[in-house]
């Protein structure tokens, strides 16, 4: 369990923000932290959708309940936050 | 006795190389001074600076441009202009004064290098003047807003910001030192004054004149109006430079310095002045949307002087082009979003005229920023207020200091250019960014951006009021909305029809 930097690209906002997990959170609940950060501040929610985690630079997509600890994520490496149907 | 006439002994007067005897020409202008690049001396001999001035002349025509300057500043002191002007506009003042003076100074040593190290006598002699001319714009522009510090302590960072690590202030050091600051006077001679001069000084200089007349404020508009003229002259220090290295099969390098210096320019501006003139500035005095000083300035001008040199459009022509909906867009509601961290109060800019008037001048504004701005106003409106402020922090460019933005709400486009080089990984807000850097990493990749200071613990308590802290704003400093929300109001009131 540590402390680990990304960076959110959250889907229909107009900002990259660092937003820090931890190494045990999943993906469900890195896109809690980060949709923290833009939800309701500069984007609107979207009923009936969740949110996923891609990894930005190749587009993969993340099991919802993989951890940060094993995505293989660089430090300050930047993800997606975008709405999905499931 | 007659006197000559000045196109009789001019030529002569500034050929002022010599054959060095005691030490090696080498030793007299040091390659990484002079960068004269390989190229002869007497090849520099040729430099022919199309604007040409003599001592006596030049400190007769700054005389009159001071004395009209302050006058005007003396007579319109009484008419109390700042404590009546629309908070917007005070705000763009108080941007301009933070940014500006300071760089202007440290203009007066890349001049000096020139005027010493130059190979050129006729750019060494340019130089000279232009030294004099920026140490000039240092000075006017540190006293004109220091009488207003009575008024706020905003007004000090006129002397304050460039010695803070505020991230605009972080923004502007890192391109000016790198224009200006670690190159050698050919290099000078063409980021700074053909780059940045020719083409944005007159962006900063000329167009917020024009909104400055526009909005009453004669005595900015006569102060910027007496630098531009200025600028005109020493700009063009660039040009016979750059016509030499073409000349001598150094296109390729002229054309990288020329490519890389814009962009720079272009990423400062669109911060700096893009939300002055397309938010700040009250709707009724804006002569032009950012946007089209943008084209007729550096696209439509700047782009004829690139062809007519014998350089080609830069790379990323047509990036630009696109950027000029987006960018300014994205760097004027981060910082109105994060408004705590600038010394100037951001207009927001979005009430509902506004925004007929940025769907006009930029169609789809509505459907991708105006997205984010409705949720900020669905916030003020319904006693949200503390969502339409930061807890975090905005990732920042490695190359321009600057937040990563990109197109939001619908067409949602948002992109970071990462890079992973010798270990590390760096986040760029645009793929010419990136190429600034992969032109020479070494230079670059020590730096930390106000990112990096923060996870490597600069930035203690590591929290909105410790990051507050290092960027030296105290409370009196710090921005919050211009007009305190007032324009929010406008949102609440039904509709009419207009009579």
């Amino acid at each position: 369990m540590a402390l680990f930097p990304i960076h959110s690209n959250f889907e229909r906002d107009f900002v990259i923000q660092l937003v820090p997990v931890d190494t045990d959170d999943t993906m469900d609940q890195v896109a809690e932290k980060c949709a923290h950060h833009s939800l309701n501040r500069r984007v609107k929610p979207q009923p009936g959708k969740i949110l996923r985690v891609r990894r930005h630079c190749d587009g993969e997509i993340f099991p919802r309940d993989m951890t940060v600890a094993s995505a293989g994520l660089r430090p300050t490496e930047t993800l997606d936050i975008i709405f999905s149907d499931n | 006795m007659a006197k000559l006439k000045r196109e009789e002994w001019y030529d002569l007067t500034r050929a002022t190389n010599w054959t060095p005897k005691y030490v090696t020409e080498e030793e007299l202008f040091p390659e990484e001074m002079s960068g004269s690049r390989g190229i002869p001396a007497e090849v520099w001999e040729t430099y022919d600076e199309p604007y040409k001035v003599v001592y006596s002349e030049y400190v007769e025509t700054q005389r009159e441009k001071d004395a009209g300057a302050y006058s005007v500043k003396a007579a319109l002191e009484r008419s109390q202009y700042v404590e009546n002007a629309d908070p917007g506009w005070v705000s763009t003042m108080v941007a301009h004064y933070g940014a500006i003076p300071l760089a202007e100074y440290a203009a007066s040593t890349a001049e000096a290098r020139m005027a010493r190290f130059a190979k050129a006598p006729g750019n060494r002699n340019m130089a000279v003047f232009g030294m004099m001319d920026e140490n000039r714009h240092g000075q006017i522009q540190l006293y004109f807003p220091h009488a207003y510090t009575k008024l706020s302590r905003q007004w000090d960072w006129a002397s304050k910001a460039y010695h803070t690590n505020e991230w605009a202030a972080i923004a502007a050091r890192s391109f000016f030192d790198d224009a200006m600051m670690t190159r050698d006077s050919v290099a000078v001679s063409i980021m700074l004054t053909f780059a940045f001069e020719t083409g944005f000084t007159n962006m900063q200089f000329l167009g917020l004149a024009a909104d400055a007349a526009q909005a009453g404020d004669h005595t900015f508009a006569s102060l910027i109006s007496s630098i531009q003229t200025d600028e005109s002259r020493h700009a063009q220090q660039g040009g016979p430079s750059l016509k030499i290295l073409i000349a001598n099969g150094k296109k390729e390098e002229a054309q990288t310095m020329v490519d890389a210096a814009i962009w720079r320019a272009w990423k400062l501006f669109s911060a700096l002045t893009g939300p002055a003139m397309d938010y700040y500035t009250p709707m009724e005095h804006r002569s032009q949307s950012f946007k089209e000083f943008m084209e007729e300035w550096i696209i439509a001008q700047f782009e004829r002087q690139l062809i007519d040199l014998g350089l080609d459009k830069p790379w990323y022509w047509d990036i630009l082009i696109r950027d000029l909906d987006i960018t300014h867009h994205g760097m004027h509601m981060g910082i109105w979003y994060w408004r705590p961290t600038v010394w100037w109060n951001p207009a927001a800019g979005f009430g509902p005229k506004e925004r007929e008037w940025l769907e006009e001048k930029y169609p789809g504004w509505n459907e991708t920023f105006g997205e984010c701005a409705d949720v900020i106003v669905d916030n003020l409106l319904n006693g949200r207020p503390e969502l339409t402020g930061p807890e975090t922090l905005p990732t920042v460019c490695n190359m321009c200091q600057l937040p990563i933005v990109g197109v939001p709400g619908s067409k949602w486009d948002v992109k970071d250019y990462q890079l992973e080089y010798e270990g590390r990984l760096y986040h760029f807000g645009s793929e010419v960014d990136k190429w600034c850097f992969e032109i020479d990493p070494e230079r670059y990749k020590g730096h930390l951006n106000f990112i990096d200071r923060f996870l490597a613990g600069h930035v203690q308590p590591p929290d909105l009021m410790g990051g507050l802290q290092y960027m030296g704003l105290a409370p009196g400093e710090m921005g919050d909305d211009a007009h305190g929300y007032e324009w929010v109001k406008a949102y609440s009131q039904p509709k009419t029809d207009a009579a």
